[in-house]
């Protein structure tokens, strides 16, 4: 393998692929990098086994070239030095080749690196994915669904499916859904024309690998193609590809969940809930479950929390409007919390099923966006 | 050796049984493969983690050529996890890792095999974690649990994988295993003798006390030919001093069985069999001074006061009274 390479260009790749790459891993070959010269140009691999993520620097782009004198080839070089070296290195352009004993060479300007390498047979064979069950969104799009769903993630490992958030597409529809047991996040999005015909049920995501997703990818209009295999996602920008392996399992049916009626249902201002909500969350702090207690008034909400070795909080707070029966419910302030910060919209909208029964939330104006939450019994 | 056809020679009906069930396509969720050190615990369930990985082959051996089965002997199979003790126990951190990679999807493919060596030395909360764990096998998971000592495994554990027992190696194996090891083929053969398991055999090299065993065996055997007269008073001062317990009495018995033994050896002219070839010098000039029928009284005295020894009399008496017999 040998190829001339411009040298910004590679550090920007390793950076992407050093994400994946973790110090502790269970099989030796995952600390190394994996590089290879393709005809077309010059592909990187890292990887911890959960997430892989590969980067391609192609040899030619609008005119400019990136990559001169490939000679095909491939090897893994440790991960602990290879960065920095190209991080240190004089000129602007690197050359680096290797040798039939797995050794690799770099030289720019006057330094020359020789690195001891293994052979990339022994790398993990990423699947190939293939286009059919393919489809596109749009990269800002993937990212709000992300930040709306994964919070709500399981972060015990009880029950490990509910670590990962469930990826349905039905109908042209895509939703995701995110719960821990305790409350429930959804979100839904409607696909292209072109992608009606796919449909998929039980792919259950890592909450972790969409977390690092959300990083990777940049707020752009930009697509991503999102591919499905056995037991591999793949998202794919440009130049980007990340892959993440699957939840091994069943999860559990969440539609039945969502109450279909409601007793009491209340619109009001969400910022005004929402600090209405972390005001009275400061006394409830200091109780295991950090519970606030909601009582429906004429026209407004009363929020308060009473925690007998602090002190105690009430705060009214007004209503666009409430309909139907009266209501005295308690529930867990974190949870309420994090369900109004993703809502942007400048109303939401409540309906209660009672003081026992999980309510939900949702913005005005759109359906897209639901949030489930328990109540906590009190007595 | 990462040949089923290797490793029958040295276990035959345990490989057989797995060949077996390779043919059959009837691979169990969990084994549990136990036996001696030096049984082969280790390449048996490395030849069945590669058989079961291996995708180039039709017969029951793995390929050992395609890319798979080398990944899986360079521990750089992405589905085969090896767990070894992490110092002294197995500790509940590794079996919750392992637990966790389990609730992802596989890397390559779906199968997963799992490999825990020392299986034993698990501590109580690991054991118990992973029984959740074997309980409910995903599909396509097969579990390898190899063990010294399988009665030290929760039973609610050995009775949920199928048990393969590894048969013990034979004292030719050891003594090759020995000598494998950088053990001097003179020593590879008195230390088989003396210890069933390799690793007792090993452990005998660098044991001081059994060194002097031997010394003190080869004084006393000198003394009874030299000055026999001495003899019980060496018994006294020296023997007991070094063999103070019964258990140590017992293998002085035994060091002195092997060299009566050998006498006799020497006597109907089978050198093949010697046990104590380190003094084969000695042995040559003791065997001048007795006569069969003395050898056949001293051996069955040897053997009577091990039996004596076992019955609890006092371990002097048995030693006096034995060392009297051997100077007639």
């Amino acid at each position: 393998m040998k190829f001339i390479i411009q040298r910004e260009l590679l550090l920007e790749s390793l950076q992407h692929v050093m994400k994946a790459i973790s110090p502790r891993v269970a099989v030796p070959i995952l600390t190394g990098i994996k590089i290879e010269a393709l005809p077309t140009g010059i592909k990187l691999t890292g990887s911890d086994s959960d997430i892989s993520i590969e980067s391609f620097i192609p040899k030619e782009e609008d005119g400019l070239v990136h990559v001169e004198d490939i000679e095909t080839g491939s090897i893994v070089v440790q991960a602990k030095y290879f960065p920095e070296i190209i991080r240190k290195l004089p000129l602007k352009t690197v050359e680096i080749s290797t040798d039939d004993n797995y050794q690799m060479t770099v030289v720019s300007g006057g330094s020359e690196f020789h690195l001891n390498g293994q052979d990339a047979m022994e790398y993990p064979q990423l699947p190939v994915l293939h286009t059919d069950n393919s489809f596109e969104i749009k990269h800002d799009v993937m990212k709000e669904m992300i930040k709306q769903t994964v919070f709500a993630v399981s972060t015990v490992e009880t029950r490990p499916i509910l670590t990962g958030v469930n990826m349905k597409i039905d109908n042209g529809e895509m939703t995701f859904v995110a719960t821990d047991s305790h409350r429930l996040a959804s979100r839904s999005v409607k696909l292209a024309e072109d992608f009606v015909h796919i449909q998929f049920n039980n792919i259950v995501i890592p909450g972790k690998s969409l977390a690092e997703l959300n990083k990777i990818i940049d707020e752009s209009d930009d697509s991503l193609t999102i591919s499905v295999a056995d037991n591999q996602i793949l998202f794919q920008t440009k130049n980007l590809y990340f892959l993440s392996r699957l939840l091994d399992g069943k999860y559990p049916e969440t539609d039945r969940l969502i109450p279909e009626v409601s007793k009491t249902s209340v619109k009001v201002k969400t910022k005004t809930l929402l600090q209405a909500i972390d005001r009275a969350s400061l006394l409830a702090k200091e109780n295991r479950n950090n519970v606030v207690k909601l009582e429906t008034r004429d026209n407004a909400l009363q929020i308060s929390s009473n925690t007998p070795e602090v002190g105690q909080v009430t705060e009214d707070v007004i209503t666009d409007h409430i309909d139907g029966e009266q209501l005295k419910i308690s529930f867990s302030a974190k949870y309420m919390i994090d369900a109004l910060r993703i809502i942007e919209e400048d109303n939401v909208i409540v309906h209660f099923t009672g003081a026992m029964r999980p309510f939900i939330l949702y913005p005005e104006n759109n359906d897209h966006i639901l949030q489930l939450i328990l109540p906590v019994r009190t007595y | 050796m990462q040949r089923f056809e290797e490793l029958e020679h040295v276990q035959p009906v345990a490989v057989r049984m797995l060949k077996q069930m390779i043919t059959n396509q009837r691979i169990a969720h969990a084994y549990l493969i136990h036996g001696d050190s030096g049984t082969k615990k280790r390449a048996i369930a490395q030849t069945l983690a590669l058989r079961l990985f291996c995708q180039e082959t039709d017969t029951i051996e793995p390929c050992l050529t395609c890319r798979d089965c080398k990944r899986v002997i360079s521990g750089n199979y992405p589905d085969l996890h090896w767990i070894k003790p992490d110092g002294l126990s197995i500790k509940k951190e590794q079996i919750e890792a392992l637990q966790r990679e389990f609730t992802y999807s596989g890397v390559e493919s779906n199968r997963k095999v799992y490999i825990i060596e020392d299986a034993d030395l698990m501590t109580v909360n690991a054991a118990n974690r992973l029984l959740k764990f074997l309980e409910e096998p995903s599909q396509e998971t097969t579990a390898i649990l190899l063990t010294k000592n399988q009665q030290q495994l929760l039973d609610t554990i050995r009775s949920r994988c199928q048990v393969i027992a590894l048969r013990p190696l034979s004292g030719q194996a050891i003594e090759q295993a020995l000598i494998e090891s950088g053990v001097t083929p003179e020593n590879a053969r008195l230390f088989q003798a003396v210890a069933p398991q390799l690793d007792q055999a090993k452990a005998l090299d660098q044991d001081e006390w059994f060194a002097e065993a031997r010394k003190l065996m080869v004084q006393l055997m000198q003394l009874l030919i030299d000055k026999p007269e001495e003899a019980l008073l060496f018994v006294e001062k020296n023997w007991m001093n070094h063999f103070d317990d019964r258990d140590k009495l017992l293998m002085g018995l035994d060091l002195l069985l092997y060299w009566f033994k050998d006498l006799m050896y020497l006597h109907i002219g089978d050198i093949e069999h010697l046990v104590l070839l380190s003094y084969k010098d000695q042995l040559e000039q003791a065997s001048l001074r007795y006569r069969r029928i003395d050898l056949v009284n001293i051996l069955t005295a040897i053997t009577q006061a091990k039996r004596k020894l076992n019955q609890h009399t006092h371990p002097t008496l048995v030693m006096e009274q034995l060392t009297l017999q051997m100077q007639r």
